[in-house]
């Protein structure tokens, strides 16, 4: 069908819409296929001055290794300098944040969805107003307490302010879920011999996967992604992946280091590849409303 | 055991009256039919005896416990919703299974009661499908099915067919009945369908804003309506109401004038009388007036004709055919009249 559709467009129109995908996937995929590439070179390749060729053949790399292809910058990173620390820490920090913002996402979100009261809206209006913040904005209030009180520097602190930070949007996120479901499953479960709680744990939970699967990951993400806080409250043999990356970056002084950063960048993307691959179908049926039908 | 006392019962949301001063008694196995428009509060009195809404005021008990500060669960109803409420996730067979399950109905029992249930609405084939992959009429009796496995005290139905077509509403109408007829269990149904109420009640509780306006049999309700909104809500089409004044056994109005009613009564009063009461007279009628419509029902003709402003229905004959603006002579005997005080729409006589 898409076919005949096409046909009958003037070919002047067919080449503008084929070339704006191809540009899009160009502008989209290029600089990450390129780092993916640029990772297994030396810096003298990767960050040529003679020519941009060199990047993608490697004459510097087969001049230093023997080979167009090179693991040092990841052998660099892993093993010199102790990246899989930050990885592990990275894991930590976004599972705990995930699991605590879910936790506490679900039970308030339907609490909220399900309450009559006058101030659900405003509890959900105050958070709305928090989660526009700026990130930056709490961290900055947060330093000195947490000096005083000796807990900067720990994991468990940039935990609880990133499930601070993250707290209101999964609290939106899960009531709309919630909204979207009738409360007559809730009703017909309380009669059918549930207390509350189980007519939302029995009940309600199954039905909503979906919506715990897509803000569970938006919660995984911003774990994962956190610059600001990680970076502000981490000590640096805490840190996780992505401040440790912009320490590589900013000590320059020792060649390589730069591409320890390339390497550490390609080794913390990968993950969320695969992540989103695996949970695409439950991504895609969250975000298209959470089509409970009974 | 399970009669249902209704005492003072009201509901309010700040100063909306939801429920206003409810009082019934409902007998053991008695079927009882909530009835009116929506917005009446039929829907409102259901929910509080299920304990999904709270009581502002007033008692309910249910058997001979006071069941005001009761969780739905320890309640010992079951309630089939409008929308159904059924759980998507699950089978039809875990779905008539759920309630066994979480009131911890030992395991060994389940089998045998849930294919009773299903047997009963005549679910047996279908309950290996999720609710999704079934029609309306199927989830509905999943719905009936799953009410009934418990076999609890009483039932509760909120206007339980409103989402079937008009085919299916009957042959489900009909097995809800047979249904109450086999497991003698007090049932309380609202509708806001005046068929349904008439052809399912022992009692019918007819209310409106919130008020009870009459609670009587089907056919109390029918013959002898207590006010004027009982009279215009029950019956299709609705009673005629025709504003005018009475003197001396004798109601008069522009275009009408009946004989031989009660001498009690005088001065200005609304009368009734229903389309099927009134036929066609050959020489001199109590209505004369041209036709204003003649609507084909099939099994018979119904007429209209403008009288005292009021478009006034009259049933006649399947086979009497005339035209639009022809003048139609109408006997109303006198025993068929209702009359009822033209300002409180109360029933006089």
């Amino acid at each position: 069908m898409s076919d005949a559709v096409a046909q009958k467009r003037p070919l002047a129109l067919n080449a503008i819409i084929y070339g704006f995908i191809v540009l899009w996937v160009i502008l989209a995929a290029v600089p990450f296929f390129w780092t993916v590439w640029g990772s297994f070179k030396v810096e003298a390749d990767f960050f040529s001055r003679e020519s941009w060729w060199n990047a993608i053949f490697g004459t510097s790399t087969t001049r230093q290794t023997g080979n167009a292809f090179t693991g040092a910058g990841y052998y660099g990173a892993w093993v010199l300098r102790d990246f899989w620390r930050a990885a592990g820490n990275t894991i930590i920090v976004t599972v705990c944040v995930t699991v605590i913002s879910l936790t506490l996402g679900t039970l308030g979100g339907y609490a909220l969805a399900r309450s009559g009261r006058n101030y659900a809206f405003w509890i959900l209006i105050a958070a709305l107003v928090f989660r526009a913040m700026p990130h930056i904005t709490l961290v900055s209030g947060y330093l000195l307490p947490f000096f005083q009180l000796n807990i900067w520097g720990v994991l468990p602190t940039s935990i609880i302010v990133l499930v601070a930070i993250n707290q209101p949007f999964t609290l939106w996120m899960l009531h709309s879920f919630f909204l979207s479901i009738p409360k007559d499953l809730d009703e017909s479960a309380m009669v059918d011999g549930c207390t509350r709680f189980q007519a939302f744990r029995l009940v309600i939970m199954p039905v909503m996967w979906p919506g715990v699967v897509t803000t569970g990951l938006f919660s995984f993400l911003l774990g994962y992604n956190d610059f600001a806080v990680t970076a502000m409250l981490l000590s640096a043999e805490n840190q996780t992946m992505v401040p440790k990356i912009s320490s590589f970056l900013g000590s320059i002084q020792e060649t390589g280091n730069v591409m320890y950063a390339v390497a550490a960048v390609v080794s913390a993307t990968v993950p969320l590849f695969i992540l989103v691959l695996f949970f695409q179908r439950q991504i895609v049926s969250g975000l298209t409303a959470g089509a409970v039908k009974g | 055991m399970a009669q249902i006392r209704l005492k003072n019962v009201s509901k309010r949301w700040n100063n909306f009256v939801g429920v206003d001063n409810f009082n019934l008694d409902i007998a053991d196995q008695e079927f009882l039919v909530l009835l009116g428009p929506s917005g009446c509060g039929k829907t409102t009195t259901m929910r509080m005896i299920a304990g999904l809404e709270e009581i502002t005021e007033g008692e309910i008990w249910i058997g001979d416990r006071l069941v005001n500060k009761l969780e739905p669960k320890d309640r010992d109803i079951s309630m089939v919703f409008q929308s159904y409420g059924l759980y998507p996730n699950m089978t039809v067979y875990e779905n008539i299974r759920f309630p066994l399950k979480v009131r911890k109905v030992p395991q060994e029992q389940h089998h045998e009661r849930v294919m009773a249930a299903s047997k009963m609405v005549e679910l047996d084939d279908f309950l290996q499908r999720r609710p999704a992959a079934l029609s309306g009429g199927q989830r509905q009796r999943v719905a009936l099915a799953r009410a009934i496995v418990r076999e609890p005290n009483a039932f509760l139905m909120d206007e339980p067919l409103s989402n079937l077509d008009a085919k299916l509403r009957v042959s489900t109408r009909a097995q809800i009945k047979n249904l109450h007829h086999t497991l003698k269990r007090t049932t309380i149904y609202v509708t806001h369908d005046q068929i349904e109420a008439m052809t399912l009640a022992d009692r019918v509780v007819v209310m409106s804003k919130g008020l009870v306006q009459q609670v009587g049999t089907p056919m109390e309700i029918y013959d002898r309506p207590a006010n004027t909104f009982v009279a215009s809500f029950i019956g299709s089409p609705a009673m005629n109401l025709i504003k005018g004044s009475i003197e001396g056994g004798v109601f008069t109005s522009e275009g009408i004038r009946i004989e031989g009613l009660t001498l009690a009564a005088k001065g200005p009063v609304t009368l009734g009388f229903r389309a099927e009461d009134a036929s066609l007279a050959q020489a001199s009628g109590q209505i004369e007036a041209p036709i204003y419509t003649v609507e084909l029902l099939g099994d018979a003709t119904m007429l209209s004709m403008r009288v005292a402003g009021e478009l006034v229905s009259i049933k006649v004959n399947k086979d009497y055919r005339a035209e639009i603006g022809e003048l139609a002579r109408v006997a109303i005997p006198a025993s068929a009249c209702h009359l009822f005080d033209h300002s409180t729409g109360a029933r006089i006589a």
